[in-house]
């Protein structure tokens, strides 16, 4: 007995188990983290059905079943359902006792509207309205048939409207441009010279007459534009809440609309693909609760390719220094105990350097040499992008090192002094022996680097990132890529969606999303540079002499 | 050959120039790496360093004593420093230029024949507004602009003086006239005035002008003082007066009802207090004494809820009495002047005296701050306008606010606090980074305890106790945790986790004690198991037992939480918590931080020790196992003593990432500065703190270089953490790379 118990103290039998449900424990934790975010950023594209409850006082409420849970307090089981119609209850959602529900029912002709505003409406369709006027449906035509009808009049009325007024901007360019000069003018005070009143005399001049070319054009366009206003605006639906309250809906602010109670899986499915591709292709909606992200994928992958310009070659560099030229001794120690810093710095202190030297020191003074004319108004004296991607760019730099020095590292010695054998410098032994073996190495740490910065938050949201930038860094403008421009990215989204915005619980799915795709896009490249790094290996292990 | 090298020698030369220009470039970008972290360093330090920078003066402007043949009174300078003005005691206003010292505009009070100017009182910190007492029982109020005119030849000053009001002083049955001898004045945002002033016969009057009701009333407070008063004050909001008597009593009204004045506040000197002033902030009293003692009072809320005057700081002496007190309006600035015309600038919040000058060998006769506190300047007794420039950029912080215990206005004891920002320009702004590091520890160490353990078993099986076909698909899982970006993770712990947590607090904790309780059970049965049973399960067994013990425990905790919770914590954990406790439940806390840094923190140790525990040659475990050792005995006894160098650089570099991590911190915790080792509730670190504070600081300002200290602080930290590692995990390994 004494032995036996002896013996199993010796085996340890208790310690390995424990060293197993440590690693359990981080498995699971891995698996739950990515399991909510699969089920929650996946699931908040599918059209959820409509749930009417009545309750025992007569009230009736009508939206998307969210959660149910059991009150600690009272120990009543309840639920929350999203009602939507911001404009007519002031709140998204409501929790109701579930012993006060009298009845619930899925009704066929509910339907989900998706707004321009107020978020989501629930209600049932009354009639249609065109110009003022009810359509009534033809024969063999329903309602429903209808109002997709009109609603697609009302969104062609729409485009059109937004054609025009694009028209007139286009017309009134040249104007606004002379304009914009005469305010600078002003600005500078160089009114008060002689030289300065000719010249802004001269502007004034020019101004006058091309407002008086182009006034003919623009008053046509405003009578047009009136016209169809005044249509888009008589256009609308009457639409009931689940209580019986009327309501008129403008047909050309409603995004989409559905039954999703009378939809089945395939018409659900499809419904699911479009909504999916307006998550990555379109802009957002309703401070970034609503819409797409396709401004933050943008500025993302853009930040990330200057940030990769920078950051590749001096990584590359370095690491051939330290591998090809530099002699074993303090400095190399040096360079090495600086790369492991560099990696060991937390990314907040970088972001703090690049606010205070890149954008204040260097930015400022740029301001000060080449955009005078615009101070105080800063250009490149704040955050932008390029500033962002430079602050990145140093942050993944001990990445792009120890990468590529592991490729460098991989290629065989007796490669290297072949070449330098048969008499070419080191320099070409470099270019055409080493860089090329390295290229695996290298190309592993541009992706780990991407990654890194694609998923960094706290250095960008203090050198460049905002919540909602009106122009993307790259468009049709001269001179074409804008530097200075703020710019959006994924995961400051998800930060300022999540924490900042008004209206935190509606706009959480949103951020599910968001995070879905951040990581989609992080644990691919990631996988990606496992799977170079791993045949970088196998290659290198036959090619050995 | 292509054409462009003729000869087999030039070819050789332009290869040549290649090799050495690519030696050149790829030897800067070698050492543009230790370029890139001593750059981060200097400029961090170079951001920061300016906090150690005391106050200087140099003087920009001395005029000698020879325009006015009376002594003056008053004296004050526009915010661009280029015209000064002075008031003597004849009435007459003399505007001067600072550059070319020449007078440019003079103006005279209505004064009667023979009227003397006894006292006079500025009524505002922001605006040039003061009265003059006169020798005929006259209060003359007037104020003065010093517009900024913008011409082609650039600006010039525009002085105005305007008469705002007279008012004529009661000389009850009285043969001589009623002397103004010693006069205060304030005129406060809503344009209310009240000027309190001792008569000849000693007597304190009080005269209110209430601008909202533009209605009078006047009281003479002798009633509520016996005894010679020496100095009085009042606030700069028109709600406090204060009044040192010659007994050493101060009395404290308030006069905010201006119809009641009350009497609030009594206490005693240790010295005769020759001159009272209140600080910005109008909280703060600066009491100048007759041995030359100078210290600040503050009412502090006493246990009765009653506020009585402290002393809360004292500052360097003077050798003799003082008699002036002026005051900054940007911040907790003042001057004191003594008898001997001795000057001192002392700041209230730190209990510095910060600089000592004498202008002269005469008294000063008076003073003044420039209207931005950027200049002080001075009159002599000989009527030698003086005008210094004030060099002091950051007199909030010395590294006893930074890192000690201050006792700030309104607080009732010293204590360490941050709150960089206020509602208002008079705003004491409180930069204790303590609670700050506080934080981030109370972070870290949650972090810590949650992760080693977890890490470091994980890789002792992964290395040494799993199937190799699992342990290679492993790591790269752990890896991709590494990868995961914090700010998805800080999302989750903010809105998913810290939630979850509210709800099923007392399934977790079910679940923590419960675990290693089944754990032992299970463990206890398998060990019944036959041995030769034992031996017949594959590999990798052990992970296949663990998984059913978890989740059983699970499901034992999530059914019996409730029952649990009645019976112990009747029916709610969080409410007793607060009650028997007193212990507060915030939803973001710092357990929930400490999890979710797990996340970051665990891939890493884990990544790291496992690689540590790998290399360890295999001759050592090979050796200990053929002595007859168990696994684990090997494991425990060879290979982990072998892997310890590893182990301990792994932790330093999981302690470095926790410490500077952000985003979780930011959006998993409530982010209040508190010190508190609760672990319910949450904290501020200084990551965080930066990320939230800097876009909002001014360039160059106090807050923006104490937040660059803070990044400096992480840096150092970070670098002694990873130097560290570095160097013991070496010397570790070094120890054992003989065998």
């Amino acid at each position: 007995m004494n032995s036996a118990k002896s013996y199993q103290k010796k085996k340890g039998t208790g310690y390995v188990f424990t060293s197993g449900l440590g690693l359990v424990i981080s498995l699971a934790m891995v698996a739950w983290i990515i399991i909510i975010i699969l089920v929650k950023g996946l699931g908040f594209f599918w059209p959820g059905d409509v749930l009417q409850v009545k309750l025992q006082n007569g009230d009736s409420y009508m939206g998307e079943l969210w959660d149910e849970h059991l009150d600690k307090e009272t120990l009543v089981e309840e639920t929350q359902i999203k009602i939507g119609n911001r404009d007519v209850y002031g709140r998204d959602f409501i929790w109701l006792k579930n012993n006060e529900i009298a009845s619930r029912s899925y009704p066929e002709n509910a339907v989900t509207f998706e707004r321009m505003e107020y978020g989501n409406f629930y209600g049932f369709i009354k009639a249609a309205y065109l110009d003022d006027k009810i359509v009534q449906p033809g024969d063999g035509e329903t309602l429903k048939d209808v109002v997709f009808d009109v609603h697609d009049q009302a969104m062609d009325t729409k485009e059109q409207i937004n054609d025009l007024q694009e028209e007139a901007t286009e017309i009134m360019a040249p104007l606004a441009e002379v304009q914009r000069e005469m305010t600078l003018l002003q600005l500078a005070g160089a009114e008060e010279t002689a030289t300065g009143k000719q010249q802004f005399d001269e502007l004034q001049k020019k101004a006058d007459e091309l407002d008086k070319e182009i006034s003919p054009q623009i008053e046509k366009i405003n009578a047009q534009l009136t016209t169809l206003v005044l249509r888009d605006r008589a256009s609308y639906l009457e639409v009931e809440t689940a209580d019986g309250t009327t309501k008129h809906i403008e047909l050309s602010s409603i995004v989409r609309f559905f039954y999703p109670n009378e939809m089945g899986a395939v018409s659900k499915s499809i419904h699911y693909a479009g909504k999916l591709w307006e998550f990555v292709a379109d802009n957002p909606r309703e401070s970034n609760t609503e819409g797409g992200v396709f401004p933050a994928i943008f500025g993302t992958v853009l930040m990330v390719l200057l940030m990769s310009i920078a950051v590749v070659p001096f990584g590359v560099l370095a690491a051939i220094y330290l591998n090809e030229y530099a002699k074993q001794g303090a400095i190399i120690r040096f360079i090495r105990l600086s790369v492991n810093n560099l990696a060991g710095v937390p990314s907040i202190v970088f972001g703090v350097f690049g606010l205070g030297f890149f954008v204040y020191a260097v930015g400022g003074s740029i301001d000060q040499l080449f955009f005078s004319s615009k101070l105080p108004e800063p250009t490149f004296g704040t955050g932008g992008i390029l500033w962002a991607s430079l602050t990145l760019a140093l942050l993944t730099l001990p990445v792009v090192v120890v990468a590529t020095e592991e490729g460098i590292l991989a290629v065989p010695r007796a490669n290297k002094e072949g070449a330098l054998a048969l008499g070419s410098t080191k320099w070409q032994m470099i270019r055409k022996i080493v860089l090329p073996n390295a290229m695996p190495g290298i190309l592993t740490g541009l992706i780990l680097a991407i990654s890194r910065g694609a998923g960094e938050v706290a250095p960008l949201m203090i050198t460049g990132v905002v919540k909602l930038a009106p122009t993307l860094a790259l468009d049709g403008s001269f001179p074409f890529l804008h530097l200075d421009r703020k710019f959006m990215h994924l995961g400051f989204h998800i930060y300022d969606v999540g924490f900042q915005s008004p209206n935190v619980e509606a706009a959480k799915p949103m951020v599910y999303s968001t995070a879905l795709l951040l990581i989609i896009i992080v644990v691919l490249l990631n996988l990606f540079a496992i799977y170079i790094r791993n045949n970088l290996r196998k290659k290198y292990k036959t090619s050995t002499f | 050959m292509s054409t462009e090298h003729k000869t087999p020698k030039d070819f050789r030369r332009k290869v040549e120039r290649a090799d050495r220009w690519s030696r050149r470039v790829i030897t800067t970008g070698g050492y543009g790496i230790i370029i890139s972290i001593v750059s981060i360093l200097l400029f961090l330090i170079y951001q920061s360093l300016p906090l150690a920078k005391g106050a200087s003066i140099n003087e920009i402007l001395s005029m000698p004593a020879t325009r006015s043949e009376n002594p003056v009174v008053l004296t004050g300078v526009d915010p661009y420093l280029e015209v000064f003005y002075e008031l003597d005691n004849r009435g007459s206003i003399k505007f001067y230029n600072v550059d070319s010292k020449a007078l440019i505009k003079e103006d005279q009070l209505p004064l009667k024949a023979n009227e003397k100017i006894l006292t006079a009182a500025k009524g505002n910190l922001t605006k040039e507004i003061f009265t003059v007492g006169s020798d005929s029982g006259r209060l003359i109020t007037s104020s003065i602009e010093m517009k900024p005119e913008y011409t082609k030849s650039g600006r010039t000053i525009e002085a105005m003086v305007y008469q705002e009001e007279e008012w004529q002083a009661a000389t009850e049955n009285d043969t001589i006239p009623n002397h103004i001898e010693k006069l205060t004045f304030v005129e406060n945002s809503d344009g209310t005035r009240v000027w309190s002033w001792i008569d000849h016969t000693g007597k304190l009057w009080l005269r209110i002008y209430d601008a909202e009701d533009e209605e009078e009333y006047l009281y003479d407070l002798s009633e509520d003082i016996s005894g010679q008063i020496t100095s009085f004050s009042l606030s700069h909001n028109a709600e406090n007066l204060v009044v040192a008597l010659k007994d050493k009593n101060v009395y404290w009204f308030d006069i905010s009802d201006f119809e009641k004045i009350q009497l609030k506040d009594r206490w005693t000197l240790e010295t005769i207090a020759d001159a009272v002033n209140y600080l910005l902030g109008d909280q703060a009293v600066a009491i100048g004494g007759q041995d030359g003692s100078v210290s600040v009072w503050f009412p502090v809320r006493s246990p009765a809820n009653l506020f009585k005057f402290r002393k809360v700081h004292e500052f360097i002496s003077h050798n003799a009495a003082i008699d002036q007190i002026y005051v900054s309006s940007r911040n907790r600035n003042f001057l004191t002047v003594d008898t001997k015309g001795n000057v001192k600038l002392h700041y209230s919040t730190t209990g510095q005296t910060q600089l000592e000058f004498k202008p002269a060998d005469f008294p000063v006769t008076a003073a003044a701050f420039s209207p931005k506190s950027n200049a002080i300047l001075v009159v002599d007794g000989q009527k030698r306008f003086s005008l210094y420039n004030l060099e002091n950029p950051h007199p909030e912080t010395t590294l006893k606010t930074l890192f000690g215990k201050v006792w700030y206005e309104g607080y009732p004891k010293e204590e360490f606090v941050w709150q960089s920002t206020g509602g208002s320009d008079e705003f004491e702004s409180k930069l204790s980074l303590i609670p700050l590091i506080f934080g981030t520890f109370k972070g870290t160490l949650f972090a810590m305890f949650f992760s080693v353990p977890l890490a470091i078993f994980a890789a002792i099986y992964v290395s040494q106790f799993a199937p190799k076909r699992l342990a290679r698909q492993i790591k790269p899982t752990i890896e991709i945790m590494a990868a995961l970006p914090s700010v998805v993770i800080g999302f989750l712990a903010g809105l998913y986790f810290s939630p979850l947590f509210e709800e099923y607090l007392m399934v977790i904790f079910l679940f923590v004690i419960l675990l290693p309780l089944f754990f032992l059970i299970a463990l206890f049965i398998w060990q019944r198991i036959p041995e030769k049973m034992q031996a017949r399960f594959p590999l990798g067994i052990e992970i296949l037992f663990v998984i059913p013990i978890g989740i059983i425990t699970l499901v034992f905790a999530m059914s019996f939480d409730h029952v649990v919770e009645q019976i112990l914590f009747q029916g709610n954990f969080q409410q007793w918590l607060y009650s028997t406790l007193q212990i507060t439940y915030e939803t973001r806390n710092s357990l929930v931080v400490g999890f979710a840094l797990g996340f970051a923190v665990i891939p890493i140790i884990f990544t790291v020790s496992e690689d540590a525990i790998s290399n360890v040659p295999e001759s050592l475990s090979s050796a200990s196992l053929a002595l007859g050792a168990s696994k684990w005995q090997t494991v425990r006894r060879v290979v982990l003593p072998a892997a310890s160098g590893g182990i301990f650089a792994a932790i330093m570099l999981g302690l470095g990432r926790a410490v500077g991590e952000t985003m979780i911190v930011l959006m998993a915790t409530g982010n209040t500065p508190i010190i508190d080792l609760n672990p319910f509730n949450g904290f501020r670190a200084m990551s965080a703190c930066i990320a939230v504070e800097i876009p909002e600081a001014p360039v160059g300002g106090t807050l923006y270089r104490v937040l660059f200290f803070t990044g400096l602080l992480l840096f150092v930290f970070t670098f002694i953490v990873n130097t560290l590692s570095s160097l013991i995990g070496d010397r570790l390994r070094k120890k054992y790379a003989r065998f």
